[in-house]
Parts: C-alpha cells; structure tokens; sequence
C-alpha cells in the first residue's frame, strides 16, 4: 500500500534523507521508529505530499505521489507530530470544516463528525469548544480529523506524544480498532514498547538511513537471537542459580543462559515450548517466582542496529 | 451548463469562509470593533456636523452645504478607519494557520491553493464589509440633509470597498510570505501608509513640481496637472469625487506624458480617466496581483502538481489489491547494516 524506494532528501547542507526505502502490505500496522531527528517527519511528510524528495519515489496505493499528489491526498489521512486547533469552533463544527474541505458532501458532513466522535469516544463531547478540550481528547479528535474522508491509509506523525498513560492506551486501542477496519497504518514514534505491543510490521531509520524493514518477528529474528524468557526465583543465591541455570542449559531450543539480577535469562528459540521450561525448574526443586518473556525485543533490537558499532562499520 | 447562481455559490460555499467567520464573530473583538467603528464614525460625523451648524453658521448656509459637509467628513472618516482595520484583519490569515500549527493539515486536504486564498481573503474582506454595511444607516442619514447626489454617495462606498479589498488582499499575501503574523501584520500596515499617505505626499510634492514649469520659466506648461500618483491615491479620489462636480477626467496620454515630466502640448492620445476610475482599477490589479501570488506562495508549501496530468492508465485504482509479497523487499524483513 506504501513503498518507498531510495529517499533523498536534503534541507540546504543538512542531509535529512540519505537511503530511505520501505513497504507496508495493505491492512498492517506499520511502526516507523527512530531517534528524534532521524527523519521519520521529513519522510512522512513526503509521503503526505507536503514535501518533495530530491531523488527517490513513493507511492501510495500505486499512486506515485511526485505525479499525482491530488490522488494521493485522497488516499491518506494524516496526522501531524502537533496537533493545532482552532479556537471557539466546536469538537463537531471542527470536525465538519475538515470535512468540507475534503469535499465530503453537505449532508453527510453533521453524520460523519458524529460517527468519527463516537468512534474516538468524544460523542459527549460534541458541542464542547475544542480549546476546552483535553490534551488527550485533543489528540483523539485530530485522529477524528484524519479520517473525515474515509482515507485508506493513515499517517500518524507520534500520535502518543506528549500523552499520559491511559490516554496512550487509548489512543493505542483507537489505532488497533482502525487496522480491524481496514485502514494500512504508518505510525511513528520513538517510544518502542509502545510500537511493540501495537505494530504488525516495522522500520528503523537511524540519521537519514533505513537500517531495518520489515515483518515484526522477521527484523526481531534477523537482529537478536531468539526469543527470551526471564525466571525470576525466589531468595536467589549463586546455589539455586546455578544449580536452576545447569537444568536449563543444554536442553533443545536453548540458545543461551545468563544470570541476571534475581534470576535468569534465558534465550530459546521460536518454536521452543516454554512450559516444559518452567515445569523441568520446578521438577529440580527450584522456586520460581515469576517465568515471562522478556518484553523489549524490539527496543534491544534499536540498540544493536543503530550502536556505535554500527556507526564504525559504516 | 452552470448558472451564474450556482457558480456564485460554489465560489462562497468555501469551509475556511464559513469557519473564519463562525470564529471571528465568537469573539468579544467582533462585536468591540463594531461598536468602536460606529462609535467614531457618529462622533465624528456629530462633530462635523456641530461644526457646520454651531461653530461656522455665517460660513454654512442651507441643509444641502450641511450634508455635503458632513457626507464628506464621514467618507473620509471611514475610509481612514477601514485602511485602519484592514492589515489587521487580514495580514495574519495565512500566517496565523501556520502559528496554529493547522496549515500541514489544510494543505493535505482537497482544498486548491487557490480556494485557501479565495476563502482567507472572503473572510477577512467580509468583517470589513460588515462594517462598511453597518455604517450605511448613518451614510442614509446625513443623505437626507441633500448636497450629495446618489452617484457620489455610491462612488464613495464603492472607493471604500475597493480600498479595504486591495489592503486586504496585499496584507494576505503578506500573511503568505511572512511565517508568523507580527511582521506580516507590521509589513502590512507599512506598505498600506506607503500606498495611503506616501502616494499622497509624493503626488502633491511632483504636482508642485510640475505647477513650477509654469510658461516663462522656460518650460512648457502643465496648465496646473496633477501627478498621476494622486490618481492611485483613494483619499485624492474621494476628494476630488466630493468636490468635483466635473470629476476631473484626465486622457490616458496626457496622465504618461506627466508620469514622466514629459514636455510638449498636452496630448489628447486615449480614453479620459477620472481619478476614482484610475484609483479602483489600480486597486483590482493590486488585488489580482496578490491572490496570484499568495496562491503561488500557498503552492509552494506543498508538492507541486505537474503540469501533465497523471497516466489515468497507469495509475492504479485506489483500494485495488496490492499483495505486500509483490513489493520488493516485503517478503521479509530488510536488514542492513
């Protein structure tokens, strides 16, 4: 639904774009994730038509949008890293204008801004002035705004900025309801357990450069070995670590144990079962407190592929 | 085929008209500036006309020398106050969407360039109509006095209108220029006393200077022209509409042949223009002149539409299926490092 191939894009002598190229398949969620200023807005602003590359293309739903920008428009909902509102208009006058000038037609525009309050849970909050709104409310009403004409594809611009945590999770559980609509969603963000629990496929840009493309589990395997699991054990001396860490080791599925503050980490592999796991500490007499996976793959997998090392091997 | 009707309200179902207006009339500052205008308006018009009456009543005879007074008092009080209002309500209209941090969104609408100008100049432009509007009772008033015939009475208001359009429409294109709404609205009230007063000055100082080549001094003469820069001039205009009964109509050859101090019998080349004629085209052009260039200032915050429509063959149907393992690079993840 979007590609982008071989991005270049500079603002005077400064390099915001030097290889930027990705796709995302039609339906999936798509986190676009970088450090502040790696160039997530400036690509993103390409694909809205709001900028121009100096080389390269993308194209939205086979629409290249240096041809037709006007189709491309029509295609996509965008929702920028800020979010302006205009004073002393209400949440659904506000809601109608952007309407309008999507050239919804009149009679549907009083309908569409009353479904898209309700979808983004503001129906109550419809005739309030969208100055008094909340930060959060203000940030559900531009995804609102986003969606006025229906658009096939969303670009959120760090939708879960500046938000709380429940307006975070909100705001998440808004974007997982749109995917089950249909909507191909690029998200972008530089908060990754947030990405993590919500995106279906991801990017990483680093300093202009797309370092990873991809499947969620697929840029997870190529980049970190495994899956990992943490066992966390009650009263943990070097004894019961051992004596826990030499019943794991060894064992098929297996990659890796390491001793980790109150307990182990253990790396396994994809289809290792981790209940066989947790039942062979428990048969050894070892007193489990907690057996999870390690959540933060994606953030470990950030790590390496945008580390000093990196850097150097450029 | 499209009546004028239906092309008339397509050119006014605009959403940033209807938006701008609901906003600004949802200020105190509306209804305040209102009062504040009419309020002047009367009181200079009550002050004119105690001075036409009270203060000079051996020197003003008859009601018709009253309302003349008094008319010409208040048109040029509203035309001071209009230019007045004018860069502030326009010069921060595209500019205050970018402050807002709203113009990304209203550029990646299906909104044309062109109808974001046209609907920022309707909205800014209508305030000032409203106020021209509201201020014609007091107009119809001192009417009622006589010593104005209708076609002055309209040639007035159609100068004001036309002077607060084209400030508007040169403070828009500020607003387009400028990013943030200070400067633009600074620039503006700037180039609208250049436009107002410095027109003005230079038209009397180059009238003087033409009155100078009088015969005998060596020079032909201009038999007492005017400089053409008093016919830009709205104020110049308007006086000569108040108190000129032949209007001073002036041939397009002879307004060149002073533009450039150019000596030799007065020619007679072209059609005879009056000042207000020259003041209202002027004016238009101004006006074109900036929505075509905040149109383009507008187009340029966003790609370009090429000039070659799009492969409608080519290009593929919105929502047609698109298989990700089709994509390069999507059927799997790309790593690099």
């Amino acid at each position: 639904m979007i590609q982008v191939e071989a991005l270049h894009k500079r603002y005077g002598g400064q390099v915001a774009l030097e290889s930027v190229d990705f796709v995302v398949p039609r339906g999936e969620i798509f986190g676009f994730v970088g450090p502040n200023g790696a160039g997530k807005t400036t690509t993103i602003r390409i694909l809205a038509t709001l900028a121009v590359p100096d080389t390269g293309t993308a194209t939205v739903g086979g629409i290249p949008v240096a041809d037709d920008p006007h189709g491309v428009r029509e295609l996509i909902g965008y929702m920028p890293d800020f979010f302006g509102v205009y004073d002393r208009l209400t949440a659904e006058e506000y809601l109608q204008f952007y309407a309008a000038c999507h050239a919804v037609p009149h009679r549907r525009r009083r309908a569409v801004a009353h479904e898209l309050l309700e979808l983004v849970d503001l129906g109550d909050r419809a005739e309030h002035q969208v100055d008094t709104l909340s930060r959060g409310m203000k940030q559900r009403l531009c995804l609102a705004r986003a969606l006025v004409h229906d658009p096939q594809v969303l670009l959120l611009d760090e939708p879960a900025s500046g938000l709380d945590p429940r307006a975070r999770i909100e705001m998440r559980e808004l974007i997982r309801e749109l995917r089950r609509m249909g909507k191909t969603i690029l998200v972008s963000s530089h908060i990754l357990p947030e990405l993590e629990e919500l995106c279906t496929w991801v990017g990483f840009i680093d300093r202009g450069r797309m370092v990873a493309a991809g499947p969620m589990a697929d840029v997870r395997n190529r980049v970190l070995v495994g899956r990992r699991l943490r066992v966390e054990v009650v009263a943990p001396d070097d004894i019961k670590l051992f004596a826990a860490r030499d019943q794991i080791a060894g064992r098929t599925g297996v990659i890796e144990v390491q001793l980790v503050e109150n307990g182990l980490e253990v790396a396994v592999e994809d289809e290792f079962a981790d209940q066989d796991l947790l039942v062979a500490l428990v048969q050894a007499g070892v007193a489990v407190r907690s057996f999870a996976p390690v959540t933060g793959d994606l953030s470990e997998a950030f790590m390496r592929l945008t580390g000093p090392g990196v850097e150097r091997a450029r | 085929m499209t009546t004028l009707r239906e092309r008339l309200v397509t050119l006014l179902d605009n959403p940033l008209i209807i938006k701008d207006g609901v906003s600004r009339m949802r200020t105190w500052r509306a209804p305040v500036i209102l009062t504040l205008y009419l309020g002047l308006l009367g009181a200079f018009g009550y002050a004119s006309f105690v001075t036409a009456t009270v203060i000079g009543p051996g020197e003003r005879s008859g009601s018709a020398q009253i309302g003349a007074t008094v008319f010409g008092s208040l048109a040029f009080i509203q035309l001071s106050l209009v230019s007045l209002f004018a860069p502030a309500l326009a010069a921060g209209a595209i500019s205050g969407e970018r402050e807002r941090q709203t113009f990304d969104v209203l550029l990646v609408s299906r909104m044309t360039a062109g109808a974001i100008v046209w609907g920022k100049l309707v909205a800014s432009v209508a305030f000032m109509l409203l106020l021209i509007l509201s201020a014609l009772p007091l107009f119809a008033a001192v009417f009622l006095f006589g010593g104005i015939d209708f076609q002055q009475f309209v040639i007035t208001q159609l100068l004001t209108v036309t002077t607060a359009v084209s400030i508007g429409g040169v403070s828009l294109f500020l607003s387009a220029v400028f990013r943030r709404t200070l400067p633009s609205t600074v620039v503006a009230y700037g180039v609208a006393f250049v436009g107002l007063i410095g027109t003005l000055v230079a038209g009397a100082l180059f009238s003087f200077a033409l009155l100078l080549r009088a015969p005998g001094a060596g020079l032909p003469s201009t038999n007492g022209d005017f400089h053409p820069f008093l016919f830009t001039n709205p104020f110049y205009a308007l006086w000569v509409v108040l108190n000129n009964p032949n209007g001073a109509p002036m041939a397009v050859g002879r307004l060149i042949q002073l533009l450039f101090f150019v000596s030799g019998q007065p020619a007679s080349i072209g059609p005879s223009v009056e000042p207000w004629q020259a003041a209202v085209l002027i004016q238009v052009v101004l006006v074109a002149l900036s929505v075509v260039g905040a149109i383009h200032m507008v187009q340029s915050r966003r790609a370009p539409t090429p000039l070659r429509p799009p492969d409608a063959t080519a290009a593929p149907v919105a929502g047609a299926a698109e298989d990700a393992a089709e994509l390069p690079g999507a059927s799997g993840a790309e790593v690099r490092q």
